[in-house]
């Protein structure tokens, strides 16, 4: 049976789209030039001048605090919210599950405006703290989405399996639950640590004097800055993303060659 | 004898539906114990029970006399071999059969001996190391028995073992399940839909329908004598026909009238009187079928009829002979098949004999378990 | 439920709410609260310390007929629709031949995909930026073909706003058309073609029915972070090109007027969670369906 060309050609048209603005990105933080309009040659001097800048690896510095912790707390939140989604249907599941997923679809602005009445409300300091705070409650969502995923997929006679060769509630959870979920909740991880480092909007919200994170230094950059320098750092975290995006697919493809046999 | 593994009027229900309903039930020391029947008809739910995965809304369950309903799976000395094995895939095949002595904090020697001696038992020493994904079902299955029985469990439970793998080594793992509980010597429980498959390996065997233990007896017994059209039907095949006692003869048999049959001679162990409606299930192979007439026997019963279906199956044949409105299934070994003078085709006029003794008598039938026929009537 | 009385159930229940409580306490504290207030403070006054004043009024709800802000949510309806239609037309043809790519080019395709998607939104944004800058290539080229005028701005107003939206959001609806459609049987096609059924058909009558829920994702995926969009007109569009995003925005940081950014918040929530209600009651019937 003949196939239509459309989709084929749809998708490199789609592709090319994709990676053409990154591609003129990443050659122009090579570009000698100080402008985007002529080439003058190869240069490291973008680069160099990068690390000079002392705001952009203070900035780096808090997003990572920030990253690394709200990243951990979302892990454990999330995965203990999606077990007990898998495991038990009751109501209190019910209401459970849309106060995990609804997070997922409300616009950045509507997460950060909120926040930011509720803290400015409670009189609490903004800064990195607020910060932290902001970025678990939508990580927590996004990892309880993981890792529910691959509970899914999941046989749970294999606990029962544990339970009845002798093994208590305690040792079946870390014996065998926990390695079982660990690539799950590893890819969880993974997403959440990306998007609190990306995320530009809410943090702008709840952010205080001095808690300025990278995409809000970027963000300033792309509206006072030098071009070139905003080049250089965009390279830089795209190197970062692949090296995540190549993880995450390294821990997926595990669990597909289990599939496989 | 007192009763081992013991179910006192055990009821579950799911909203509606009775999972379970009034389940007495007694199993022996070292008995090998099927639960047959249909999905939906309780079986698992009962095994799920002894394993402690379940509990019973209302009933107990005793081991040895001791009360085990409220004990939490870890707590009984009872193991299952799930329907797919449920091996651990993160641990090899030689931690998968550790599992239960590590669990229980057993000295790495003892432990080392005891799993070593298990992997030499089911000849899978060159795959110890290896993961429940790199070897085959029937291997899994090995496994999944060895981690069980490495707990010395006092009751082993099997959930359907044998349903992932293919005929050939269904047949083969049969033999070695039976095997296995002649070396250990323990008390299996086996839930299965497959009718093969229990009546080759049980010592006794529960026919369930419904969350109702419809009988209970070793197979010859069930499948000689089943008491319902259920257990008829569904062990096996047979053929139903109604009928009214019109005379008493001999002690122990009585006459029968079956619209357009002549007057049919059967076993009456039942004590039916005169006027009784009764239910009467023939097995297929019981009858016999030629194109001549039958000799002469005592307690036979002949009608004639004609063959609507021959299907020929390599060891038996199997005939679907119209007799009046009734349609009967009859299956005939082929002994010699060569030498026999003269196939009986399609449309062939034959006689049909069987014995009194061949009928049985039921003591409940619905018309609903037609469908369980191989060729429902109708 | 009768179960409920026996001393195992119990327990279950204890160590469900053990389980449930921890995220559940934290979303309700940081994410139920919260919203709660928006509509809250709606109500309220603003002080002209850029705080909210005491007492309760209407008069922060009623300034939203400033005859402003019809344009504005008509623009953001209508870019957020445009936005979704496009993404949907093109993402379609692509999860489906991403879906029925031989193994190792669909590993590869899908890789190529969930990049841009894992990729910092700013860095994105800015990259279009660069391309569409007065002296960048994109200009260079449509003058060079003689498709603009040597004077035409590429930048700042909503054609660029809805090329860079498409280009931002469009793998958040490849990424779960392809889901779906890598779980779709494709032999289903093949009968519908074998029973008669032109590609077109097949397609429309048999594949797209068939991944209903991940195209229903597809466009939740695409059309909430369009109606919230703050930050693409903020960095590529101009003052005509505005959203209601960048109004909140505009009302929280430069006129400091909380009640009031509360007020569109709370308009733009309720647009918002319309859409995004019916999918999850939609699932939510599923997930109902598919469990015993």
């Amino acid at each position: 049976m003949k196939r239509s060309r459309i989709p084929l050609y749809t998708t490199w048209a789609v592709l090319i789209f994709f990676y053409l603005p990154i591609g003129v990105l990443i050659l122009h933080s090579f570009n000698a030039s100080r402008f985007s309009s002529s080439w003058e040659g190869f240069s490291w001097r973008w680069y160099i001048r990068l690390f000079a800048e002392r705001d952009i690896w203070f900035a780096l510095q808090n997003t990572v605090i920030v990253a690394l912790s709200s990243t951990i707390v979302s892990m454990v939140l999330g995965s203990i919210a999606a077990y007990a989604l898998h495991r038990y249907h009751t109501r209190l599941q019910r209401v459970h599950y849309t106060l995990i997923y609804t997070p997922l679809v409300v616009p950045d602005i509507l997460m950060g405006i909120s926040l930011l009445l509720f803290f400015v409300g409670i009189g609490m300091q903004l800064g990195l703290i607020t910060i932290f705070l902001a970025h678990t409650s939508f990580c927590v969502s996004y990892v309880a989405m993981v890792v529910l995923a691959r509970l899914q997929d999941f046989d749970d006679s294999i606990l029962e399996a544990a339970r009845d060769l002798g093994a208590t509630w305690w040792t079946t959870t870390w014996r065998v639950l926990l390695p079982l979920l660990a690539p799950g909740i590893a890819a969880g991880g993974l997403l959440a640590f990306t998007l609190s480092i990306d995320d530009f909007v809410i943090t702008f919200f709840v952010t205080g004097p001095g808690a300025t994170t990278l995409p809000i230094q970027i963000y300033s950059m792309i509206k006072h800055g030098s071009p070139p320098l905003i080049n250089a750092l965009s390279t830089l975290l795209l190197v970062v993303t692949f090296l995540i995006v190549w993880l995450v697919q390294h821990l997926t493809q595990e669990e597909h060659r289990h599939e496989v046999d | 004898m007192t009763p081992f593994l013991h179910f006192n009027q055990v009821r579950k229900t799911y909203g509606d539906i009775h999972a379970v309903d009034q389940v007495d039930l007694s199993i022996r020391k070292g008995e090998f114990f099927s639960l047959l029947g249909p999905s939906g008809c309780g079986k698992t739910t009962l095994l799920r029970m002894v394993a402690g995965f379940e509990r019973p809304d209302v009933g107990r369950i005793l081991l040895e006399g001791v009360d085990i309903t409220d004990l939490p799976p870890n707590r009984r000395k009872v193991n299952t071999i799930f329907q797919n094995y449920a091996l651990f895939p993160h641990l090899s095949v030689w931690e998968n059969i550790a599992f239960g002595l590590r669990v229980a904090k057993r000295p790495a020697a003892e432990i080392k001996s005891a799993v070593d001696a298990m992997i030499d038992l089911i000849q899978l020493n060159a795959h110890a190391r290896k993961k429940p994904s790199q070897i085959s079902g029937g291997q899994k299955q090995r496994v999944a028995i060895a981690r069980a029985l490495i707990n010395q469990p006092d009751v082993l439970l099997l959930d359907e073992p044998l349903a992932a793998l293919d005929l050939k080594l269904r047949q083969r793992m049969l033999l070695e399940l039976d095997q296995i509980h002649d070396q250990v010597g323990i008390t299996f429980v086996y839930v299965t839909h497959d009718q093969g498959e229990a009546m080759s390996l049980s010592d006794r065997i529960a026919v369930m329908n419904h969350g109702r233990i419809e009988q209970l007896g070793a197979p010859a017994e069930i499948y000689e004598t089943p008491n319902s059209s259920f257990v008829a039907a569904f062990i096996g095949d047979s053929n139903f026909f109604d009928g009214v006692v019109t005379e008493l003869i001999e002690p122990d048999y009585c006459r029968l009238r079956i619209d357009g049959f002549p007057d049919v001679m059967c076993y009456n162990d039942k004590r039916k009187q005169r006027g009784d409606l009764v239910h009467l299930s023939v097995r297929p192979e019981k009858f016999r079928l030629s194109l001549d007439p039958p000799p002469n026997e005592a307690r036979a019963n002949c009608v004639r009829g004609r063959v609507a279906e021959v299907v020929y199956l390599g060891a038996q044949t199997k005939f679907l002979v119209h007799v009046q409105e009734y349609r009967l299934a009859i299956t005939q070994q082929h002994s010699r098949f060569l030498l026999d003078q003269k196939p009986i085709r399609w449309e062939d006029e034959v006689w049909i004999w069987w014995h009194a003794d061949d009928g049985y008598m039921l003591d409940r039938y619905s018309q609903t378990d037609e469908e369980l026929l191989e060729m429902p009537a109708g | 439920m009768s179960s409920h009385d026996h001393p195992g159930a119990r327990r279950q229940t204890v160590a469900e709410w053990l389980l449930t409580a921890a995220p559940f306490t934290w979303l309700f504290i940081l994410f139920v609260i919260p919203t709660a207030l928006v509509f809250a403070i709606a109500f309220k006054p603003s002080d002209p310390w850029g705080g909210v004043g005491a007492g309760w009024t209407l008069e922060t709800v009623r300034s939203l007929r400033n005859p402003n802000y019809p344009a504005i949510i008509w623009r953001t309806l209508w870019i957020s629709a445009v936005t979704t239609v496009s993404c949907i037309a093109l993402a379609l043809p692509c999860g489906y031949y991403i879906a029925r790519a031989p193994y190792r080019w669909r590993r590869l395709l899908v890789l190529l995909t969930v990049i841009p998607f894992w990729t910092s939104f700013l860095i994105r944004i800015f990259a279009w930026k660069v391309l569409l800058h007065p002296d960048g290539y994109v200009k260079r080229a449509l003058v060079f073909l003689r498709l603009a005028d040597a004077d035409a701005i590429l930048l700042y107003h909503a054609g660029t706003v809805l090329l860079v939206m498409i280009y931002t959001l469009l793998p958040f609806a490849i990424l779960p058309i392809y889901a779906a459609a890598e779980r779709f049987d494709f032999r289903l096609v093949e009968a519908a073609r074998d029973l008669g059924a032109s590609r077109w058909r097949a397609f429309r009558q048999i594949f797209l029915p068939g991944i209903r829920r991940g195209l229903l994702t597809a466009v939740l995926m695409v059309l909430i972070p369009s109606l919230g969009m703050y930050i693409i007109p903020d960095i590529v569009g101009g003052t005509r090109s505005e959203m209601i995003g960048n109004k909140i925005a505009q009302r929280t940081f430069v006129d400091r007027n909380l009640p009031h950014a509360s007020a569109l918040s709370a308009s733009l929530t309720l647009a918002v969670m319309a859409p995004m209600l019916w999918v999850l009651y939609m699932q939510g019937r599923r997930r109902g369906e598919t469990r015993p």
